[in-house]
């Protein structure tokens, strides 16, 4: 026992360079992808390049990664808190995250390097082989240094306001944008302009990790390929004086409202009027603020989502808050999007009013908000109210400002060579949706065209998969293995074997620069530690995180003496990874490293009272000590996947999926229920966009074909499916042109879902009963083949949002921009035909609003109609004939419309496939409301399902138009690489074990779990030898240990949460003031 | 600790190790203080809230005990919190037939930013306990990883509190 001194702070410095390029240790920089923009598009491609092998620069121009989504408190429509899941602090110690905490500064992944404050200069030349050229400003804050004491910021004498607070709080110099930046450093921006440089912050840190004199870098990096993920700008409303933005102070953008609505924002959560503190009875949110107007003639597409969200939240936080969207069209066009729209109206009580408001006054007496807008238009309202003008006053008003090209865009855009369309966003073809005019760059996300984060998500792992083609020949090159808890490059020392040992426990204890020793007596707890039980060796170091104090506690944790370690130092959330590593580095098991934060847990939120900190931190001690005492190696079940994919559906998005994995060298079963590949493109002419659909599925045909790679079913379905990521292993049953069937068993490592949607048909105005209503696809066929019959049109009608009654609304997507699209043609082959549009809302979103403005231009009419009051369809006699009669309620002069048409077409609804339902079941996968497949989560895994290994694209997720579905198509491509390109995949560890001994087989963990993993093995004894125990897959358990909680004989465990483990010190505590007697009380 | 005078209860807070771990970092970060005689079990989620942990925490004499969560709907694991929600409810009667003040046992659901809500819980708590005075359990039995694991089951957990 005893003691050892230790050298001061680190001897020498971390280069930034070598920190952030883990393995390269001045070795020339690996081949890799360049992703620009660390949001939360870039962070989803780099890790999953990172994930399939091929390293990634992650090149971000402000000093931390999080983008957008990090500034958002929550996301619609699941009130998701984005401070987590939008960022990689979503997944601390979670096996199945979307952006896994591989970006944590001690758990970055091998292959991923992060510059932030960073730029590209130049990009040189072509695809398969770029030189990058970044230029990499100072922060003057060494991250591998700093601790986050944030002594820095304490002295620090100037202040600025908080760009990330979008202004509404300020910030010292020298600072961190928020809590968990990443990242996790202090930084200080504008040296020249805002610094003083007075240098108090160098004089007070107690790593030296704050340098002055840092200078900017330039690197050149090898790239294939470069992925950009820039992100938006939102629109600033200066430009719009009328609304007040920037005189009235109680007006304030969307972005603005997000922070107030934060958690983490200046109000931490509570929305406040900016101008006075005082908290908002009646708000109104201001639409298209930025868009669909001359300015910006598109559709920003997440803002009529947003706002319903704020509103929502408003109503959650002031009770008696009211609430008024003003809105043109509510665009809710996404799975669950119209059930979250018609509770936010029907449950919350928001007020939708069909009106753009024109110009925001202030009453200066009170500050409040004067808008007028013609009365009678809220919701299903019709047309009795109208004609009066109401003027309401307001305590705040939002305006729901629309997204704009990047800022750096042009510039970009010069640098790099590429093309920006007509409205500065990144210009891409439809049938290519993620390719950039320069062969090898690719975009992702809102730099593409206005897009929510699902999509972004999307975009992002379609963009690496894009990248793994043409890096194909790199995929795997750099292996790195997630055999432990942190992620780690092979190579390290066999374990030592503690079996049978008794625990001989080794306690550290960090002083952290004086952040934890200044607070608490932490010699009074290094004595206290001496007389537990198990404990061989004590002592107390200076900062156990960096570089020195690494290399100490790896000496100490490789001791013979010693085969348990305990370092009470910070957070669990940072820095046990970094332990761990150490820990295993040094030839342990890294569960017999057991962390206790006596820093953010103990010392920050106690200092005032140094020696209750003190008996609280022998008290953690102690029960870190007794939780190690009672800590078992835990290791992960090795499995090298099988090198197969299957497909199912031969779509556009099947075809894509396999000829993307196809490409990059593995097997590919693709498995079509009909006699050829194709779908829903067979019945697809034209496009809005003018591209050719059947060239496309032409194309896509013969690759399939002809692809080597890829084993075609046809007249063919998957009848059976089992196992868990990577050893999977499905029937085919074939039907043979004899009439007889086979099947056929295939193995492989991952399955994709791409089984497609179907147009309804729907028994409503008049549909099967009058040659003279078609459906719009229908209508179509008419356009493309029989333009004689289109010439003697003289009135078509076509009716949106056709739905069963009684079925769940939701919107298909696809429909509006698809009815317009018809309407165009036939108004371009006959000019005199009168086109009608009876519509709910126009959901033309993105930059497809530009084809709902040619419509009206070219004299299509569009009538709005309510769920209250639909159109009326019938047939009269005229004459010798039977007229088609539409009749509608006009609401905006409240008259009565009449049509007599030639055409009726209806746009009904897109529903899955038949198929999906058997599907779901038989892969034990969930189906949403409308009866789609539902993904792992709507906004941050619309790829993935929750079992690990199945993923899901194009209609059978959604409705969606072929760009899209190629999009989703090659994100599930992108992800099943990711698993597809992996030596040995790792599986299990913390997770839940049955005891069959003890299991009645009751079923309650059947019942519990929240996966339903669970299953009942008849081969398994149970208790009494009786046949029939659960049994969980290590493969497929997420170890939340919900299941062992619940079970009534506790025939289930959890790994490192054991019983045993958690049963010490969960009463009184068991320590005394220090001073007094030392040691454990007489129990 | 158990003298009428200065009564300082001593109370054990169960977190997950998601949104509301985050959110004690988040209080240290910025500083938020309270009372140094709460003390935090971590759990992989609150599903994991064992009704067996909760009673045994009273046996082995806590003053309070109190869960936080993640905020109802943010579970990462799909609902865990509304699990441990349930639990709580059920050992707060359990609590009750024992002749146990049922507030000396509760769950709260922050997110990870809520730093200062965080503090304010355990203020909170530690006010409650103060005022239903120490754990009548405290000083008598301690069963500190001995218990049978049986005790789990409701009915027979009434021989402790007798």
């Amino acid at each position: 026992m005893g003691r050892a001194p230790l050298p001061g702070p680190a001897p020498y410095r971390i280069d930034l360079m070598e920190a952030s390029h883990p393995g390269m240790n001045g070795k020339e920089p690996p081949e890799g992808v360049l992703v620009i923009g660390g949001g939360v598009g870039g962070m989803r491609a780099a890790i999953d390049l990172a994930e399939a092998g091929i390293h990634v620069y992650l090149v971000e121009t402000s000093p931390a990664l999080g983008g957008r989504v990090a500034q958002l408190g929550f996301m619609f429509p699941t009130h998701d808190c984005v401070l987590c899941r939008g960022t990689s602090d979503h997944g601390f110690g979670c096996t199945r995250p979307s952006i896994t905490p591989a970006l944590l500064d001690f758990n970055r992944h091998p292959n991923i390097s992060v510059f932030t404050s960073s730029d590209l200069t130049a990009l040189e030349g072509e695809a398969g082989y770029f030189l990058a050229h970044i230029r990499r400003r100072p922060q003057y804050v060494d991250p591998a240094l700093c601790i986050n004491c944030g002594r820095c910021a304490v002295v620090c004498p100037v202040s600025r306001p908080s760009g990330f607070q979008l202004g509404l709080s300020r910030r010292q110099a020298i600072d961190k944008s928020a809590p968990r930046s990443i990242p996790d450093a202090f930084y200080l921006l504008e040296r020249t302009e805002t610094c003083q440089d007075c240098r108090k912050c160098v004089e007070t840190c107690p790593t030296g990790a704050v340098d002055l004199e840092a200078r900017p870098q330039e690197l050149v990096l090898p790239v294939g390929a470069v992925i950009l993920a820039l992100g938006f700008q939102p629109f600033d409303p200066r430009l719009m004086p009328e609304l007040g933005y920037g005189r009235i102070p109680n007006v304030i953008t969307s972005m603005q409202y997000e922070r107030l609505a934060s958690r983490s924002g200046p109000t931490e959560g509570v929305v406040r009027r900016i101008s006075d503190g005082k908290v908002p009875r009646r708000i109104a949110w201001l639409q298209c603020v930025g868009s669909r107007d001359q300015r910006n003639p598109y559709c920003s597409s997440i803002c009529c989502m947003y706002a319903t969200k704020e509103a929502m939240l408003a109503k959650q936080r002031i009770p008696d808050a009211e609430c008024h969207i003003f809105t043109m069209d509510e665009r809710a066009f996404n799975k669950e999007y119209n059930h979250y729209y018609q509770q936010a109206r029907d449950a919350f009580g928001i007020h939708y009013t069909r009106c753009r408001i024109s110009a925001v006054a202030e009453d200066p007496q009170t500050g409040e908000l004067i808008l007028r807008y013609p009365a009678g238009r809220e919701h299903g309202e019709s047309a009795p109210g109208q004609g009066s003008l109401r003027e309401e006053r307001f305590d705040l008003v939002v305006l729901a400002v629309g997204i704009r090209p990047p800022d750096k865009a042009v510039e970009l855009a010069r640098t790099l060579g590429i093309e920006l369309n007509e409205y500065g966003f990144c210009q891409t073809d439809k049938f290519a949706p993620l390719s950039t005019s320069r062969p090898g760059v690719f975009v992702c996300g809102a730099f593409a065209s206005p897009k929510e984060i699902a999509e972004t998500i999307l975009d992002a792992s379609g963009a690496a998969a894009e990248s793994m083609r043409i890096l194909r020949e790199h995929l795997g090159e750099r292996p790195f293995s997630r055999a432990h808890p942190f992620i780690s490059r092979d190579g390290l020392p066999p374990e030592r074997e503690v079996a049978g040992q008794a625990p001989a426990i080794g306690v550290v204890l960090c002083t952290c620069g004086g952040e934890i020793s200044g607070a608490l007596d932490l010699q009074a707890v290094a004595r206290y530690a001496q007389t537990l039980p198990g404990v061989q060796w004590v002592e107390v170091m200076p900062l156990a995180c960096l570089p020195a104090g690494q290399e100490h506690l790896k000496r100490l944790a490789a001791s013979p003496q010693i085969n348990r370690l305990v370092v009470a130092a910070c957070s669990h959330r940072t820095h046990e990874s970094l332990f761990q590593r150490l820990t295993s580095e040094a030839g342990l098991n890294p569960y017999l490293m057991e962390m206790v934060n006596l820093r953010e847990h103990c010392a920050w939120v106690h200092g005032q009272e140094a020696q209750a900190a003190t008996r609280k931190a022998l008290e953690l001690v102690r029960m870190g000590v007794e939780r190690v005492r009672h800590a078992e190696p835990i290791e992960k079940e090795p499995r090298p996947p099988a090198q197969a994919a299957l497909v199912i559906g031969g779509g556009v998005s099947g075809m894509t999926a396999a000829l993307a994995i196809a490409d990059a060298g593995h097997d590919v079963h693709l498995v079509e229920k009909s006699g050829e590949l194709g779908g829903n493109l067979h019945h697809i002419y034209f496009l809005a966009e003018g591209s050719n659909p059947q060239r496309l599925l032409r194309d896509l045909v013969n690759r399939v074909v002809g692809h080597e790679r890829i084993h075609l079913y046809l007249r063919a379905e998957v009848v059976g499916h089992t196992g868990s990521v990577g050893d999977f292993r499905a029937c085919i049953r074939r039907r043979l042109a004899t009439g007889a069937t086979e099947e056929i068993e295939v193995h492989h490592g991952v399955t994709i879902l791409a089984t497609g949607g179907r147009e309804t048909s729907v028994p409503r105005y008049l549909m099967g009963q009058d040659p003279r209503v078609l459906h719009q696809s229908e209508l179509e066929e008419i356009l493309a083949h029989q333009p004689e019959r289109v010439a003697h049109l003289r009135s078509v009608v076509m009716i949106q949002c056709v739905q069963p009654e009684g079925t769940p609304e939701y919107c298909s997507r696809v429909c509006c921009t698809n009815t317009i699209k018809n309407a165009l043609r036939l108004k371009m082959v006959n000019p005199e035909c009168q086109v009608v549009i009876l519509y709910k809302n126009i959901i033309t979103y993105g930059f497809r609003e530009g084809h709902h403005l040619e419509a009206r231009k070219r004299g299509v009419l569009f009538v709005r109609y309510t769920e209250d009051q639909p159109p009326q369809v019938r047939l009269e006699p005229r004459g010798g004939h039977t007229n088609l009669v539409v009749e509608v309620e006009e609401h905006i002069f409240g008259r009565r419309l009449h049509f007599e048409p030639d055409l009726l077409s209806l746009s009904t609804a897109i529903a899955p496939t038949a198929d999906t339902a058997r599907l779901a079941k038989m892969l034990g996968l969930p189906l949403s409301p409308e009866g789609f497949f539902m993904e792992a989560h709507l906004k941050m895994r619309p790829m993935d399902f929750v079992d690990e290994g199945i993923f899901l694209a194009g209609m059978a997720h959604y409705p969606k138009f072929i760009e899209e579905s190629i999009t989703h198509a090659l994100a599930c491509a992108g992800r099943a690489l990711t698993v597809l390109s992996r030596p040995t995949l790792h599986l299990g560890g913390v997770i839940a074990e049955v005891n069959a001994m003890r299991c009645t087989g009751c079923l309650t963990c059947v019942r519990t779990c929240p996966f339903g993993i669970p299953e009942m093995h008849y081969d398994r004894a149970g208790v009494g030898g009786l046949g029939c125990a659960a049994w969980i897959d290590p493969a497929r358990c997420h170890g939340c240990g919900t299941c062992t909680a619940e079970c009534p004989a506790r025939a289930i465990q959890l790994r490192n949460y054991r019983d045993e483990q958690i049963r010490v010190g969960l009463g009184s505590w068991q320590v005394s003031v220090p001073g007094g007697a030392m040691g454990p009380n007489p129990a | 600790m158990n003298d009428d005078a200065g009564f300082t209860p001593e109370i054990t807070a169960f977190t997950c190790i998601y949104c509301a771990y985050m959110a004690a970092d988040t209080a240290g970060a910025l500083r938020h203080t309270y009372p140094a005689t709460v003390k935090l079990v971590r759990l992989p989620c609150t599903g994991k809230t064992d009704i067996q942990y909760l009673l045994e925490a009273f046996e082995q004499g806590a003053d309070a005990v109190y869960v936080v969560a993640c905020s109802l709907g943010n579970c990462h694991h799909v609902r865990g919190n509304e699990r441990a929600r349930a639990r709580v409810a059920r050992a707060r009667d359990i609590l009750a037939s024992l002749g146990l003040e049922p507030e000396r046992l509760d769950i709260f659901f922050v997110s990870g930013g809520m730093g200062a809500p965080f503090a304010q819980i355990a203020q909170e708590m530690t006010q409650r306990a103060r005022r239903l005075g120490p754990n009548p359990l405290k000083g008598g039995k301690r069963h500190a990883g001995r218990t049978h694991p049986d005790s789990l089951k409701a009915d027979e957990v009434s021989p402790l509190g007798a």
